[in-house]
């Protein structure tokens, strides 16, 4: 979770390197309000790897505004926390299935009355793969890293594909279990009506003999 | 929170035609959640670039009706027109192509006073013709059949990525149902017993002895 200082020409060099088939960093933009948190959450699973960009977009160069980011995990724990900034990373293995929680603020000590652009990357899994290891790992280029990309998209359809599965069995699970309570549930209920009732009676008749009524 | 659109600075002019260097662009499956109108806007690269995604509504209190009112979903191009809208959709895909390139804007209106969590996702996808061939002496017709293919695969991830959303709003809705199942029926027979109990004591009342001397 380091600090990723942009340096303008260093990207801009990395920029003119890269192939013109690397799928580099494109993404959402999001408009800040200048009071309160706009927060970007995902259902994620068990053991995938997410990694993040945000750079704060400005309009002109006198106005600079900071924000905040806070990223929660669905049990609580504080993933990133970094208050103050204008660009950053964060990256983080899931370790529980659920959503994970990304809040963003703007700093309330900047001068705002005019709401602040965000520009944020979000990917897991296969996407964020960082394919120019790879490359340069195996020594492959062009075409064939083109086609080891797809193949890692297949297999990234495939995981997908046999996790729709176990969530589809674990709501068939639920789904019959509480089918199964409808039918004990009502057949308690008409019981305890009856039983209600018996009480009833049994109670007001010897309320009556003892009164002599009857 | 409706955002217009806004000039980039010139530094970020330049960081963006280096990435003019792409072919296909996307974000996974975010979750936000709507109050009244939520923005995301997304960079076009390219005319004619293929936009497609999908929206569920995730998360929604309905209590009595069976089905959500729905939200609205317009997407906006740079030049201020419409482009795509759908009204009073519970979730649904979408699929265009771009008229120009730029920022598009991709709104979601909740006209309901309850806040509701949307799962979007959205990709632009670009194919090099036959001009990008001629431009860039990198691209290979071979290039053009795996951005095909890239495309076919992005759009079975997609489908899986609707699949996903929809599945976890039919579980929200099942742990609803187990919830109420639960909870209703130990409150009926509460209610059951409290009421009975009232009827005695209420009988018990009328014949007591201070009340009118028997006389019911």
């Amino acid at each position: 979770m380091e600090k990723r200082a942009i340096f303008l020409p260093f990207s801009l060099l990395l920029c003119f390197l890269s192939t013109s088939l690397l799928p580099t960093a494109q993404a959402i933009w999001l408009t800040l309000p200048t009071t309160g948190t706009k927060c970007i959450s995902e259902e994620i699973q068990n053991n995938v790897i997410v990694l993040a960009d945000y750079i704060v977009v400005f309009d002109d160069h006198s106005n600079h505004p900071t924000i905040s980011v806070k990223v929660t995990s669905p049990y609580g724990n504080v993933l990133h926390h970094k208050e103050n900034m204008t660009h950053g990373q964060f990256a983080f293995t899931t370790h529980e299935s659920g959503n994970y929680l990304a809040c963003f603020w703007v700093d309330s000590h900047g001068q705002g009355s005019r709401d602040v652009n965000v520009n944020l990357d979000w990917r897991t899994g296969i996407a964020a793969k960082d394919w120019e290891s790879v490359a340069k790992k195996e020594k492959i280029e062009g075409v064939e890293l083109e086609l080891r990309k797809l193949e890692g998209a297949v297999e990234a359809i495939h995981e997908n594909l046999i996790y729709l599965k176990s969530r589809e069995a674990e709501m068939r699970t639920v789904s019959e279990r509480t089918n199964a309570r409808v039918a004990w549930f009502s057949i308690m209920s008409l019981g305890i009506c009856i039983a209600v009732s018996a009480l009833q009676l049994w109670h007001l008749k010897r309320f009556f003999q003892k009164k002599k009524l009857i | 929170m409706e955002g217009t659109l806004r000039r980039r600075s010139g530094k970020m002019w330049m960081v963006l035609i280096c990435l003019m260097l792409n072919c296909f662009a996307r974000i996974e499956s975010l979750s936000v959640s709507v109050n009244d109108v939520e923005c995301v806007y997304e960079y076009v690269l390219y005319e004619g670039d293929s936009i497609s995604g999908n929206f569920v509504v995730v998360d929604h209190e309905i209590f009595w009706t069976s089905d959500h009112p729905g939200i609205d979903f317009t997407v906006t191009s740079p030049g201020g027109n419409i482009v795509h809208s759908l009204k009073g959709t519970s979730g649904d895909k979408f699929e265009f192509k771009a008229p120009g390139s730029g920022m598009y804007k991709f709104c979601f209106h909740n006209s309901y006073s309850t806040p509701e969590t949307v799962s979007f996702y959205i990709h632009v996808g670009h194919i090099p013709n036959e001009h990008d061939l001629a431009k860039d002496e990198h691209l290979d017709p071979i290039n053009v059949k795996i951005a095909e293919l890239r495309e076919a695969l992005e759009s079975v991830t997609a489908e899986q990525k609707y699949l996903r959303a929809r599945d976890a709003r039919h579980r929200n809705t099942n742990e609803s149902t187990r919830k109420r199942v639960i909870f209703y029926t130990v409150g009926e027979y509460l209610v059951l017993a409290a009421v009975s109990t009232l009827q005695v004591i209420y009988i018990r009342q009328l014949f007591s002895k201070s009340v009118a001397y028997n006389r019911v």
